[in-house]
């Protein structure tokens, strides 16, 4: 009843979805997996609305229909519960049911707070929520405003005509397993009102809720899987795709560390708001990949090597120097380069030139008495367009216009021209394409061979474990396992996700 | 020509149409004499506005020039006799201080600067009631011209307030464009985040534009008493409004990053044209706030980088 046909997405330097053909049966669950990157959240945009496709079409019951915004598509009766959940904190659950649609309880502009009261009770019944509905949203436990989200979304059944599809993004990531069953009844209940597509990166939860599961990747859908046929390695298989062969991750070019000197090492320290004692060392040419769920305490230990966060006891030693004090400013001066997950943000300044954003980290090496030697600066970034082959006009291009793989070069080469050896990379491949990670995973051997340490967070694990030399296990910020990553020697996935989950 | 590629262009082709068309009305406002006095006029105003700049730059604002200003007359006026050519160096410090001290409220205490420097210059305008016991002060004519009477005389046809612009002007461009102070600010205006993640200890730099731009508007307003003669405590109210739209209608927006001083330069200029206009079009001078006002609005609604803002409140 709900289909895509052929639909094309495209963002300036990537082609985020490809000729992409989607259909859901009334009262179905479909299963929608893939991994970061792979088209699974521009898909969804374009079907609650968000996005409008390129090319192809959307059809509802064989009718093209067409959205401009997410509120039209909720007239067509697909609705989203949202991962970051979308309900306004200080106002009452019944107010959040019906926000944007309080007009069907006012008369002459007053509300009829009863009647909200009991149209909002009637929603929440439907979810088994058993709560008042003048509760201020804030007081609910996290699953329970699951519920009202979900609640929310379904009184599109009394306003819409015709079916409802209802996406849920990642619902279980943060629900305890007990809660995660009860979803689950209840969502297997309500295909009676209701066809969903349920998205998360839990492979057995999408396998068993699931009637089919679109696997995507690259953009595509590789294949759809029937519940009865679905096997999680072959799926997992299909999104991380083909040739994962070594060369990709550049494997033949790792080569060992060098073990008898240490850039940093951090004994029994401590983080706030975590109980566990970390121990870590990084040597130089060392490729350290941090591995972990959302919330492992990777971020917690990249950022306190750059210094944003001070641990609470335990030894740190950077250099052969103890630290006491903690900020980015000491960190950049002892060495310390990093690249943020969030690039257009932290990475680079869209608005200022190539040669601006490479010595942004290092203007007092190319000053004197606060004056900028321009012609200097200028000399460096023509030299490191050529050196990574930055496809830039010249270095006065913008930044903001650059695709993102080359964004990711020039903040690279921002960290390494000012002799960075100790580089945190987090997520230094997410949302570039093919051919742009390839040109990442290169660089990373090059620093190796230059004997600059590396702290990983890779996007994902197949990437961890090609790249690394050394793999740190991390679950509730505790180091749960070590495993040395020799090429030919690697650990699989499984014996990863063994320790992570 | 895309409207994206037209926006930086702007200001000067606004500049020249508004000045052919005031030309166009009445040939003798064309004449030199005539825009060399009409840009000597507008000097303090100039300067005032090139301090804002680069509060301006950095996506803040300095709400406190015109309260500054006023204070300054009064302290120079007061100061005058018994300091001589130091109380200058007296009115730029104050400057500077109270600029730093709306920095230091912006970045270490997390006051938006809109109300930081509000606050500023409600201080300001009260500390120039109290010095000048809410009178018009007087400078001793004789020493003034003694001290200062090199800023307001003439060189051969031109005002000698546009060589000391032209002075600061140059200053403020070589902070901007060579130094790691102007470069650091271009990147706080244009990506906070990045500035910071980069290692910079991105407030020192905020606290100086706030710092820069109190001591250009302590500039500004010592020009200012010299050129009256006095000071008093609301002698330079009606320069804010002027001063926001020569920055804003030069081409640096609200939200910061883009722009610069030269744009002030521009901005000013189409300030001072618009006045004039108005002198010719025969607007009161009780009515111009209005018009700046409108011009205001609608240089914010220009330039302003929607991308950047989530919600306006």
């Amino acid at each position: 009843m709900y289909q895509l046909s052929s639909v094309d997405k495209k963002f300036p330097g990537v082609h985020a979805l490809k000729a992409i053909d989607f259909h859901i049966k009334r009262g179905e669950i479909v299963g929608l997996v893939g991994e970061n990157g792979a088209g699974k959240s521009t898909l969804m945009k374009v079907i609650y609305g968000a996005y409008q496709p390129d090319g192809g079409q959307i059809l509802i019951d064989g009718k093209p229909v067409h959205f401009a915004n997410p509120r039209q598509a909720m007239k067509r009766g697909i609705g989203m519960v949202f991962q970051e959940q979308s309900l306004i904190p200080n106002l009452t659950v019944m107010e959040n049911i019906f926000l944007g649609y309080e007009a069907q309880f006012t008369r002459l502009g007053v509300v009829n707070w009863k009647a909200m009261a009991a149209a909002a009770r009637k929603q929440l019944a439907k979810v088994k929520l058993d709560i008042d509905p003048a509760t201020v949203t804030s007081a609910l436990s996290f699953a329970q405003r699951q519920l009202v989200e979900l609640a929310k979304v379904l009184t599109l059944e009394e306003r819409v005509e015709g079916d409802l599809v209802i996406l849920l993004d990642e619902p279980t990531s943060v629900l305890s397993e007990d809660e995660v069953k009860l979803l689950f009844k209840l969502v297997r209940e309500l295909t009676s009102r209701a066809s969903f597509i349920f998205v998360s990166h839990r492979m057995d939860e999408v396998m068993e809720l699931s009637d089919r599961i679109y696997v995507m990747k690259d953009g595509q859908v590789m294949d759809v899987v029937a519940r009865a046929e679905a096997d999680a390695s072959a799926i997992q298989h299909k999104m991380v795709g083909r040739h994962v062969d070594r060369e990709y991750y550049r494997e033949q070019r790792q080569k060992p560390y060098d073990r008898s000197r240490k850039l940093f090492e951090m004994r029994d320290v401590v983080l706030p708001g975590r109980p566990h004692k970390l121990n870590l060392t990084l040597h130089p040419g060392e490729v350290l990949c941090l591995v972990g769920t959302e919330g492992s305490g990777r971020e917690a230990i990249l950022r306190t090597i750059y210094g944003m966060l001070a641990p609470l006891s335990g030894h740190f030693e950077m250099k052969g120097e103890a630290l006491r004090g903690f900020n980015p400013r000491r960190s950049v001066a002892m060495g310390v380069g990093y690249v943020p997950r969030e690039r257009k943000i932290e990475g680079i300044v869209a608005g200022m030139n190539v040669y601006e954003n490479m010595t942004l980290s290092q203007l007092g090496r190319y000053s004197k008495a606060g004056v900028i030697d321009v012609g200097r600066e200028k000399a460096l970034a023509r030299d490191w367009i050529s050196k990574l082959s930055i496809k830039a006009h010249s270095e006065f291009a913008d930044c903001g216009n650059l695709s993102g793989g080359n964004q990711q070069k020039v903040v690279l080469s921002k960290w390494r021209s000012g002799g960075s050896d100790i580089m945190l990379l987090d997520h230094p491949t997410r949302g570039l394409d093919i051919g742009a990670k390839e040109d990442v995973y290169d660089m990373i051997r090059d620093m190796s061979d230059d004997g600059t340490g590396i702290v990983l967070v890779a996007d994902t694990l197949e990437e961890a474990i090609g790249l690394s030399h050394t793999i740190v296990v991390l679950k509730d910020g505790e180091i749960r396992q070590r495993f040395d990553c020799q090429p030919g020697a690697k650990p699989s996935l499984y014996d990863l996700l063994h320790h992570m989950i | 020509m895309t409207m994206q590629r037209i926006k930086p262009h702007l200001p000067w082709i606004t500049l020249l149409v508004l000045t052919a068309v005031v030309g166009v009305v009445d040939p003798n406002f064309l004449r030199p004499a005539n825009l060399l006095s009409l840009a000597g006029d507008i000097v303090p105003l100039f300067i005032m506005a090139l301090g804002l700049t680069f509060a301006i730059y950095i996506g803040g604002i300095d709400l406190s020039v015109q309260s500054m200003a006023n204070m300054i007359t009064v302290i120079a006026s007061i100061y005058l006799a018994s300091l001589g050519a130091w109380v200058a160096v007296l009115c730029i410090a104050a400057g500077f201080g109270l600029g730093m001290l709306s920095g230091f409220l912006t970045t270490r205490l997390f006051v938006p600067s809109f109300i930081s420097t509000l606050a500023v210059g409600g201080v300001c305008f009260s500390v120039a009631q109290w010095l000048s016991g809410n009178r018009a002060l007087n400078m001793d004519a004789e020493q003034r011209n003694a001290t200062f009477g090199w800023m307001i005389g003439h060189t051969g046809i031109v005002p000698n307030e546009l060589f000391l612009a032209a002075a600061l002007l140059a200053l403020c461009l070589f902070i901007e464009r060579r130094t790691v102070l102007g470069r650091v600010l271009k990147a706080v205006g244009a990506g906070e985040p990045a500035a910071k993640a980069s290692g910079i200890n991105v407030g020192r730099y905020k606290m100086l534009a706030f710092a820069i731009s109190g001591a250009l508007a302590a500039i500004a307003g010592l020009l200012f008493s010299v050129k009256l003669s006095g000071g008093a405590p609301t002698i330079a109210n009606g320069f804010l409004l002027p001063a926001i739209v020569a920055v804003l209608v030069g081409g640096t927006p609200l939200t910061g990053g883009v722009g610069g001083v030269l744009n002030t330069l521009i901005g000013t200029l189409i300030v001072a044209v618009i006045r004039a206009s108005m002198l010719y079009l025969g607007i009161e001078a009780t009515q111009q706030q209005m018009l700046f006002g409108l011009v205001l609005i609608a240089a914010i609604a220009l330039t302003i980088d929607r991308s950047k803002l989530r919600t306006v409140k």
